[in-house]
């Protein structure tokens, strides 16, 4: 089946066309500045030649009509008819309590959409308004693939805050942790790799990019996440704090007389790795810093580390034992200094790093604990949009069915 | 109607809060003014505004690159021709704000929908001398503009309504809330802050209270964020002094007759927050120093 993967920004339209019995990309690319002077299409085809083109795009529509339209193309599109592509898969980052899995969308399913806007405002509505436009231009099959959806198993007691009660009935203010495309990728993979029943194991997926979190997996299902109500809490990201005492941002805000927008803006743009280091957000310029001896950049990667460390101790507690331990996304794949740190000293609890193994692995699948390590850790590149891509077409087949 | 591209008259503080404020909104904007250094002066102050705002988290460098990208300044005013819609915020008076009008209604598309920042200049009166007087409709900024969420949008008497909703979209698109007002002077938020800013001043004359206590009882006391004084500075006392003036020529009610306090300031030079000096003093951007 050839599956369109769209993942729609505010002013970006990110997509894929997926064959999903080969597992491989026919076409990538990216729509930039949508109803802003300089847009631009990018079309990469798997044999390395790409197009960019500046072209005239002022809303969803037009964003998704110049896809359909350059994949087409006589000479650098990649298909010969639109009716090749038999459904289309969309990344939705927030499901709220309603959706628990993929969803084939309906008129209804929009509106449930819409309905939970307020939970996250600023990703939600473009998500929705690329549904739209794909429903107005494509006559197939669409599925919803929600960011929040693989979390929906974790328990009550696990993702009620405490806080009033009644504030969880009013605005549904509950853990509903991010990344679950991701970590469900990555920790199936993990399974097969190890020839292991994912739906009969214990295991600790890390996904560490620009946003970063874990996942405490058990039998398949997500049983806690570091992730909460909205992407901020949990580990130290690029320009996120992470978990901090919320007391702090109280006396921030009284302190420097802060508005809401600002004080948001601290904890969500000037924090992480940008706030400690003062430098980049970007771990691979912290690492440059590390390895010439920078004393801000080790305090950096001591704080980024510990934060995970602390997390995987009380995910070992959570599971009573963790078979495996997964790292993926840019720096859980390309960063074996992270990597080492993070599991420094956790001997004892049986997660045994093969160091030399762990220094060659970048960017690619492997096992990178000893032999005799009675959890196996290993780095699993992420990927999204296939997973994106496979369950549509599950969807759609049964459907058709 | 798809906004692109507007155009602003004027590169003083309200141009170039109106100015950032559209850049912020992923909007191209162009600026027009009649000299060169002027429009330096402007483009330096919304950069002085966003490093503000960075230094305390508002925005971040790459908001700023991103913002100033979208800015471009001119001196020609016919390359204002293919804007959608122009906001005017230069004019001082009347003669002033028609004749920029009569000057655009020649260079721009009949099309063109046109805005004047206004505080008591009637958009009827600049109306009246124009040949398509029904897309002209005024806006009523608040300063600091980047700030503030409320705009007063005030319809002409030939003002269509189709203008009208065109503005509220705008307002919307720039993250403004904007409450419809019929023309008399101050509209509303000018002729109910006047008196208090005006009775602060009367209060710090009379030796009643410090500038700062007086402030802080109506910002603690009220909840208001701002004190009157603070608030006077921030408009600029010479503006402070036009609004009071002119409101009260117009209503003849003695609440708008201005405290002498404003007229001697102005004569000194101490013009509030864009000279450094006003009822506070300010440091080079533009932030208060205290107990100055």
């Amino acid at each position: 089946m050839k599956v369109l993967t769209l993942n729609c920004g505010s002013s970006t339209v990110k997509y894929k066309l997926i064959d999903t019995e080969s597992r491989s990309n026919i076409a990538t690319g990216k729509v930039e500045r949508i109803g802003m002077i300089g847009a631009s299409i990018e079309l990469k085809s798997p044999d390395g030649n790409k197009v960019v083109r500046e072209v005239e795009i002022l809303d969803h529509v037009m964003a998704i009509n110049a896809i359909l339209k350059i994949m087409v193309e006589p000479k650098v599109g990649v298909l010969k008819d639109l009716e090749e592509i038999d459904a289309v898969g969309h990344r939705v980052v927030h499901g709220g309590e309603t959706f628990s899995g993929s969803v084939l969308i309906t008129d209804k399913v929009v509106q449930t959409l819409k309905d939970n806007i307020q939970l996250a405002p600023l990703h939600n509505p473009p998500n929705i308004q690329g549904i739209e436009a794909a429903m107005a231009l494509l006559d197939v099959p669409m599925v919803g693939v929600f960011d929040t959806a693989f979390h929906s198993t974790i328990p009550e007691y696990s993702y009620i805050y405490p806080i009033p009660y009644q504030l969880y009935k009013k605005y549904a203010i509950r853990r509903y942790g991010f990344h679950g495309t991701s970590h469900r990728f990555v920790s199936q993979r993990a399974c097969e790799i190890n020839g292991r029943n994912f739906k009969n194991c214990t295991m600790i997926s890390i996904h560490l990019g620009n946003g970063a979190s874990m996942a405490a997996i058990r039998n398949g299902k997500s049983v806690d996440t570091s992730m909460g109500f909205t992407p901020l809490e949990g580990l130290v990201m690029g320009t996120r704090c992470g978990d901090i005492d919320p007391a702090i941002i109280l006396h921030i805000m009284r302190q420097e007389k802060l508005s809401l927008h600002e004080a948001d803006n601290l904890l969500n743009k000037f924090s992480g790795i940008l706030g400690i280091s003062g430098r980049s957000s970007d771990m691979r310029d912290i690492e440059e810093l590390y390895f010439a001896g920078d004393k801000q950049a080790h305090l950096v990667i001591n704080i980024y580390a510990y934060r995970i460390k602390k997390y995987i101790g009380s995910y070992f507690a959570v599971l009573n034992g963790v078979e495996c331990i997964v790292f993926t996304a840019g720096i859980g794949e390309n960063s074996p200094l992270i990597r080492e740190k993070c599991l420094e000293g956790l001997d004892h609890l049986g997660i045994v790093l093969d160091k030399k193994k762990n220094d060659e692995v970048v960017g690619q699948e492997a096992i990178i604990s000893t032999p005799d390590s009675p959890t196996k850790i290993m780095v699993v590149p992420t990927n999204e949009e296939l997973v994106i891509a496979l369950d549509t077409a599950e969807i759609v087949s049964r459907m058709k069915k | 109607m798809r906004i692109q591209k507007i155009g602003v008259v004027g590169c003083g503080t309200v141009a170039e809060g109106i100015a950032l404020n559209i850049a912020h909104a992923k909007l191209e904007v162009i600026m027009y003014d009649e000299t060169e250094n002027w429009l330096k002066d402007g483009l330096a102050g919304i950069e002085l505004t966003i490093d503000n705002e960075i230094s305390r988290w508002g925005l971040t460098p790459a908001d700023k690159k991103a913002i100033m990208s979208r800015i471009s300044t001119t001196t020609k005013m016919r390359e204002l021709k293919d804007v959608q819609i122009l906001i005017e915020a230069k004019g001082r008076s009347l003669e002033e704000k028609t004749k920029i009008f009569m000057d655009m209604e020649a260079i721009c598309h009949d099309s063109t929908i046109f805005m004047t920042n206004t505080t008591t200049i009637g958009v009827t009166d600049i109306q009246k001398q124009l040949m398509f007087p029904e897309r002209i409709i005024g806006l009523h900024f608040i300063l600091p503009v980047h700030k503030s969420i409320i705009v007063e949008v005030i319809k002409g008497i030939h003002t269509t309504e189709e203008v009208v909703k065109t503005t509220k979209f705008l307002m919307d698109t720039l993250g403004k809330k904007s409450i419809e007002v019929y023309e008399y002077p101050g509209f509303v938020t000018t002729r109910i802050i006047m008196p208090m800013i005006n009775t602060a001043a009367h209060v710090l004359l009379e030796g009643l209270a410090s500038a700062e206590d007086i402030d802080r009882a109506i910002n603690l006391g009220y909840n208001i964020t701002q004190g009157p004084l603070a608030m006077a500075d921030e408009m600029g006392i010479d503006v402070a002094l036009t609004y009071l003036d002119s409101i009260y020529k117009q209503l003849g009610d003695p609440s708008y007759r201005p405290c002498s306090l404003f007229r001697k300031m102005v004569r000194e030079g101490r013009l509030g927050v864009k000279s450094g000096h006003g009822f506070f003093k300010y440091d080079k951007m533009k932030r208060r120093i205290q107990n100055g």
